[in-house]
């Protein structure tokens, strides 16, 4: 069987995926009441007005772990190349594998003691952002 | 201090503390008041009212209650009061002890000093006198309106003011007007002190109600957020205010019975018991021994329901989806039996003054029976299902903790108290109704953080189930409500005979009682905390004053303090732990 | 199957998971029902069924509305990402031994990178609603998933190891005499508390956590782009449940019994499970999740490849 004779089925798959999700927009936009009042175009905010605006500057942490999945899942990138040709590789690769998920547990043990991992401290007398 | 006996009768003799008052301060400063309760009461002239609290903070270290009166239709007035009185209701809890001091002011002068440095939790009752009375405290650091909107006119307990919606122009809400209130409503971080940004992140001010599934009701607070730590919280009241206590001054005495079991409505017949026992110290009137036991009974089957709601509500604001609907069950069944009994369901109103409204149906043990036996091995079963969590632990323990001097520096009582390790419950420590003929624990907790809140409550429904049996056990017969001429009208057969009994027969139920002019209130331990009525006759068929201490308010009020650092999700933790109801804040 | 089979059978596939995913709506909440002491919907149709249809009127007729204060391209956008990914993750499942849409040879990176692909969704959705609730719960969402992506992949090495192929055919076809569960039992541990995580359901649900943020991130999403979120949400709970079938429960290997029914047997069985866990377990706080992923997560992975590893060669070598 050829490669596009195998995807073209997918590809049907596809477009019918596609085509159920516009049909669903499609009836409710056809369906749909409308109304308007007063509040209808205000953001909800437990049924009052909104005091600022939510585009803010977030916390630190996010980006935290932000930049902690991209090392990690990289890494697992490697992992998953050594998975797949594990029997073929043997000892040898279990043993050159062994030793990089080694370095990486160092690196989560550092990341951990440094306090990354632990997001806001939990004392009364008040939060510290700088750790 | 020896404990305080109330005065022989026809003796205006002033009790040790007020005399200690005297001496410190001078006769020509402080002068006494009898009360029908016996708590000692003076009246202090408004520039020793600061010195004089300060004195008596370390003999009463918690501010029980502070509100306002209008005296200035009042017949019987004391004779120091002028236009305006506010009453600081103190206590000490071990040995119990109470202590009021009243300070008089007029609406035009300076005011009077605010408490707010001695007793942090005057705040939120400052801004309440301010609200209804329009009496100035200064020193305040923030006097605005409490409970009713910030739009408002007057100030509604005043005697002027309006009670009824028909003495007032129709209420309609158009949308400017809807705007305008909206536009009310806005939170203005700078009027309470909060920056919008700090050196290095921005704020986000995230209104956490009045709308929202957590809060219990309609009760907002204002939150100051560092991504999802909370910087700091402004609680928004009032709400739920629906005026209680000013109809206490429309109502007969008889009348304002039903109003009662809607402010903790959860509680039920536990705040017709907190009114009844202050006006039956009021009127005088003795209660028969069988009313105190159905009363004790009534009163425990609603702690427990409410207990059980809490526990519910606890679990399922954790994220715990199932423990809620057992509970509502119990408590379904719990209200089976209370319909047996009253007819009613959540709010009885059974209570009358001088006994109950029936005597118990016949067959009444069973159902009681049926449920205080199977409940212990539910109770076993919940625990194993929600308290003994662990992810329900992580979420609860160390969290929201205050001390036991915070939480008496913040009037916190009942559970919430007895959580941080305070070996005290009104119904051992002075007990009022019967209680004292009863074996009962009163369950402690030490962590004094939201899981021991939670603990201390689901011992107290074990411990009032045994309350419960003991009433099965050991109901008196007798009457089930006295026969004093304030509480029964004369029976039917002599009315019928003489018209001075008929037209005493006709009084005693159109007017209802007279009760005599004075003053009383009487604090028990209700389902949440001390729940206190003040009330004060001018001698006729309602209330002159009607004041409404609940245990909730002084719990809301404490909240910035306790979660400040923490996240959102230890707030809604905290909020639940709290066991509130808006109805018993807002009244 | 010929191509035009296979394309007939892609097109049942894909109502069937969007059938399934309605009805287990209604499924869902009967099951609660019967743990919770309670009923669930039971009016309308046989034992309620026809709650389905009722509910799905009731969206359909619902205001199309899209906030004047969002961004609106990407707000309409972020519903149908997620349906459009979960659905395309069915493609490469094995419902039976010639019973498959898409036989990948990289079949389980596939399904992968589907199921991380509503990240996107659920974190484009907060932020394009304009709405703090929505943005916060964007924002845990976020982070609650690249935190479980990591070991989500991790915790199937060890499958693959011991099978030397992505493809999930051929996984399934090596748990001929064996079940992966019992060998990558720590594995399936850890696969399953990312499953949860990634379709944020109960116990995980906290971009949603409607006691804390209201409706997290669809706070302002309603009628039939709210129902998109739940579809993708049960699509996403089936997917997952499909998958752990495969991998670790040997996907329609069984004696007796048709292989797809098997497999539905299996799945059904699974999907109940995860029911039971929105039924029983609190939520934890955000950073208490995260904690247990980076902290106990993906140590314990790490971990079970290298015991993998060792105990397969140690094995191979005796």
């Amino acid at each position: 069987m050829s490669s596009e004779a195998a995807l073209w089925p997918f590809i049907v798959y596809f477009l019918a995926v596609l085509a159920l999700v516009a049909t669903m927009l499609g009836l409710s936009w056809l369906l749909g009441q409308r109304r308007a009042n007063q509040a209808t175009n205000l953001p909800f905010e437990s049924g009052v007005l909104s005091v600022g605006t939510p585009q803010i500057h977030f916390a630190v942490e996010f980006y935290l772990i932000a930049i902690f999945f991209v090392i990690f899942d990289l890494e697992t990138v490697f992992i998953f190349a050594w998975a797949v040709a594990f029997f073929e590789l043997g000892w040898e690769g279990f043993l050159a594998v062994g030793l990089f998920i080694f370095i990486l547990t160092i690196a989560l043990i550092y990341e951990w003691r440094s306090g990354a991992l632990d997001w806001g401290q939990k004392t009364r007398t008040g939060w510290k952002p700088e750790r | 201090m020896e404990t305080i006996a109330s005065p022989p009768p026809g003796v205006t003799r002033a009790p040790p503390a007020a005399e200690d008052l005297i001496d410190r301060f001078g006769a020509d400063t402080v002068q006494t008041q009898h009360c029908a309760d016996g708590v000692p009461t003076c009246w202090v002239v408004p520039e020793r009212l600061l010195a004089a609290l300060a004195y008596l903070k370390p003999r009463y270290p918690m501010l029980l209650d502070l509100f306002g009166v209008d005296e200035r239709l009042r017949e019987h007035t004391p004779e120091p009061a002028s236009d305006f009185s506010v009453v600081y209701h103190l206590v000490n809890l071990k040995p119990w002890r109470e202590f009021r001091l009243k300070a008089t002011t007029s609406a035009a002068s300076a005011g009077l000093p605010s408490a707010t440095a001695l007793w942090p939790n005057a705040n939120w009752y400052e801004r309440e006198v301010w609200d209804m009375f329009g009496l100035r405290f200064t020193g305040h650091p923030n006097l605005r309106r409490i409970l009713l909107p910030p739009t408002w006119q007057g100030h509604a307990l005043r005697k002027e003011h309006p009670a009824r919606a028909t003495e007032m122009e129709p209420f309609s809400l158009d949308e400017e007007r809807q705007r305008e209130e909206q536009e009310a409503l806005l939170f203005r971080p700078e009027e309470w002190g909060m920056d919008r940004a700090s050196a290095d992140t921005e704020f986000m001010f995230l209104n956490l109600g009045p709308n929202h599934p957590s809060v219990h009701g309609v009760f907002r607070i204002a939150l100051q957020l560092d991504g999802e730590v909370v910087i700091d919280a402004v609680p928004d009241i009032g709400y739920h205010h629906r005026g209680a206590e000013k109809m206490g001054e429309r109502q007969t005495w008889h009348s304002y019975i039903p109003y009662t079991d809607r402010v903790d409505y959860l509680g039920g017949v536990m705040n017709n018991l907190a009114y009844l026992m202050a006006l039956e110290t009021l009127a005088g009137v003795e209660v028969p021994p069988r009313a105190k036991v159905i009363r004790i009974m009534m009163a425990e089957l609603f702690r427990i329901s409410s207990h059980l709601v809490f526990y519910g509500t606890f679990a399922q604001d954790v994220g715990q989806m199932s423990p809620v609907f057992y509970m509502f069950a119990d408590r379904e069944r719990l209200f089976g039996i209370v319909e047996a009994i009253t007819g009613g369901r959540m709010h009885p109103a059974w209570f009358r003054l001088g006994g109950v409204a029936q005597d118990l149906p016949e067959g009444w043990q069973r159902l009681v029976l049926d449920f205080i036996d199977s409940m212990p091995e539910r109770l076993d079963h919940y625990q194993k299902m929600a308290m003994d969590n662990s992810i329900l632990q992580q979420r609860t323990r160390g969290i929201g903790v205050y001390s036991q001097q915070e939480a008496i520096d913040w009037g916190i009582t009942g559970p919430s108290l007895r959580a941080t390790g305070v070996d005290f419950d009104l119904r051992r420590d002075r007990p009022y109704g019967g209680y004292d003929q009863f074996d009962f624990n009163i369950p402690i907790a030490t962590g004094g953080d939201c899981y021991d809140r939670a603990a201390v409550r689901i011992e107290e429904i074990r411990e009032s189930l045994k309350i419960i049996r003991q009433c099965v056990d050991n109901m008196p017969a007798g009457p089930f409500k006295s026969e004093h001429r304030l509480t029964t009208p004369p029976p039917r057969e002599r009315m019928l005979e003489d018209i001075e009994t008929l037209i005493t027969h006709f009084l005693s139920v159109s007017w209802g009682p007279v009760v005599p002019a004075g003053e009383a209130s009487f604090p028990i331990e209700a389902t949440k905390g001390i729940n206190n009525y003040h009330l004060i006759s001018d001698g006729g068929t309602t209330s002159y004053r009607t004041r409404i201490r609940t245990p909730s308010f002084p719990a809301l009020q404490q909240i910035p303090l306790i979660s400040r650092g923490l996240m959102i999700p230890d707030l809604i933790a905290i909020i639940a732990s709290i066991d509130f109801v808006m109805a018993d804040v807002d009244r | 199957m010929s191509p035009l089979a296979t394309a007939l059978f892609g097109l049942a596939v894909l109502a069937g998971a969007v059938g399934l995913a309605a009805i287990l709506t209604w499924f869902e909440r009967r099951l609660l029902g019967v743990w919770q002491d309670r009923y669930g919907p039971n009016r309308l149709g046989p034992l309620g069924i026809l709650q389905v249809v009722a509910d799905m009127l009731k969206l359909l007729t619902k205001h199309d509305w899209v906030p004047p204060f969002a961004d609106r391209v990407v707000f309409v956008f972020a519903p149908t990402a997620i349906v459009v990914a979960m659905l395309l993750g069915f493609a490469v499942v094995p419902f039976g031994e010639h019973l498959y849409l898409l036989d990948l040879n990289i079949g389980l990176l596939f399904f992968l990178g589907m199921t991380s692909l509503a990240v996107y969704s659920v974190l484009l959705g907060g932020l394009a609603s304009n709405n703090k609730y929505a943005l916060l719960g964007g924002l845990r969402s976020a982070a609650q998933m690249v935190s479980y992506e990591v070991f989500m992949g991790l915790s199937l090495m060890g499958v693959v190891m011991l099978t030397g192929s992505f493809s999930l055919r051929d996984i399934v076809l090596a748990q001929q005499d064996l079940w992966f569960c019992i060998p990558q039992v720590l594995g399936l541990y850890v696969f399953l508390v990312a499953g949860i995580a990634e379709s944020h359901r109960l116990p995980f649900d906290l971009p949603e956590a409607e006691h804390e943020l209201t409706a997290g991130f669809h706070t302002e999403y309603g009628g039939m782009k709210f129902a998109m979120f739940m579809l993708g949400e049960y699509l996403g709970l089936i997917l997952i449940c499909c998958m752990i079938t495969t991998v670790f429960f040997g996907g329609w290997l069984g004696p007796w019994l048709p292989g797809p029914v098997w497999f539905a047997l299996k799945t059904s069985l699974l999907i109940c499970f995860f029911v039971l866990l929105r039924a029983a377990i609190p939520r934890p706080r955000y950073d208490q999740l995260m904690s247990l992923g980076w902290k106990y997560m993906l140590p314990l992975s790490l971990f079970n490849l290298v015991l993998t590893g060792a105990i397969a060669l140690w094995l191979r070598g005796a």
